[in-house]
């Protein structure tokens, strides 16, 4: 398989970018649209309002490019895109409120995935995201960006325009549910295990 | 360490794992529609410019069109002498070209054979540039 060019010009790879090289950006959308429908999807967006926020963000990156210092991580500047434009679509459409509520309806909207990718995740990680789509979104987003993308506390407060306090206690918040959400299902695992 | 402390770090670890192996679907073609849709954006950005500059260009015509207009209707003096400046200028000249086309025909004719090669070269050299700053955008393919 051929290298891509992030992986064979890393410092040359964001020059690309700002110059508009088409290549470049398709290689760039491939690299994190998977990123982007994660935040999507975990801020409680059906799939076809996902793609059009992705789609969204991926605009804004486009034109957001030149003005990208790269100081912070393209990944943690992608993400911070990405949030904006899902939460302001959550604010146009009246939905905001959803952030923080424990969205017990969002969750049979999200069972929209096919058998096939079904297939594809153990068990116990359909389990955990199960339960983590049973978080308020901005405690489940918390929980997402510290131990799906290993970002910092510090980073997470950029992307999420919080307190550093703040997304704190959406995180021991969002792990302490998880723990009781999650303590039943696992342990019936290791029972079956046995 | 505490038991307490293992089983928190436990849980972190089965957490993160489980947290990387989930995947969303993505449409198969999203890339491409992506592309798709940024060029169209970028071709309309261009024609808005393009549009732009004409409505410019067409709006200073008719403002200078306009300040001329009332110039004449404010200061009528100044604009006839203006005018007339011009035209006995322009007259002048004129006249003046005229009694030397005579000469001019007559030195051609003395020496046309340089006048042929320099008129040959001036027009290959013009075409040249023209080629160069606007081949790629006149070229019909």
């Amino acid at each position: 398989m051929a290298k891509k060019i992030w992986q064979q010009q890393k410092g040359n790879f964001l020059q690309l970018l700002r110059s508009g090289d088409e290549r470049a950006f398709a290689e760039f959308i491939d690299k994190y649209k998977q990123t982007v429908f994660l935040c999507c999807r975990s801020l409680g967006l059906r799939q076809d309002e996902a793609e059009d926020v992705a789609s969204e963000t991926f605009f804004a990156a486009y034109k957001g490019l030149r003005w990208y210092s790269g100081q912070a991580q393209l990944s943690t500047w992608l993400w911070s895109i990405a949030y904006r434009q899902a939460v302001n679509y959550l604010r146009k459409n009246r939905r905001k409120w959803q952030l923080l509520t424990e969205p017990n309806e969002q969750v049979a909207q999200n069972q929209e995935r096919g058998p096939m990718l079904a297939a594809q995740h153990s068990e116990e990680a359909e389990i955990v995201w199960a339960a983590v789509e049973r978080l308020p979104r901005l405690w489940a987003m918390a929980v997402i960006l510290h131990y799906r993308e290993d970002k910092s506390i510090a980073d997470i407060a950029k992307i999420m325009k919080a307190r550093k306090n703040t997304v704190k206690t959406y995180l021991f918040r969002g792990r302490e549910r998880l723990r009781q959400l999650l303590a039943a299902p696992l342990e019936e695992d290791v029972d079956v295990d046995r | 360490m505490s038991t307490d402390k293992l089983a928190q770090d436990r849980f972190d670890e089965m957490l993160a794992q489980a947290l990387k192996r989930h995947s969303e679907p993505v449409p198969g073609d999203f890339t491409n529609r992506m592309l798709r849709q940024i060029r169209e954006i970028q071709e309309q950005k261009i024609l808005a410019r393009v549009t732009l500059q004409q409505r410019l260009a067409l709006a200073a015509c008719f403002v200078f069109g306009g300040i001329v207009i009332v110039a004449a209707t404010v200061f009528p003096d100044i604009a006839a002498s203006v005018i007339r400046s011009v035209t006995v200028n322009v007259t002048e000249r004129a006249e003046s070209l005229i009694d030397r086309i005579p000469q001019t025909i007559k030195a051609f004719s003395g020496e046309w054979q340089f006048y042929t090669i320099l008129g040959a070269v001036s027009g290959f050299a013009i075409y040249s540039l023209v080629e160069l700053f606007i081949g790629d955008r006149v070229t019909i393919t």
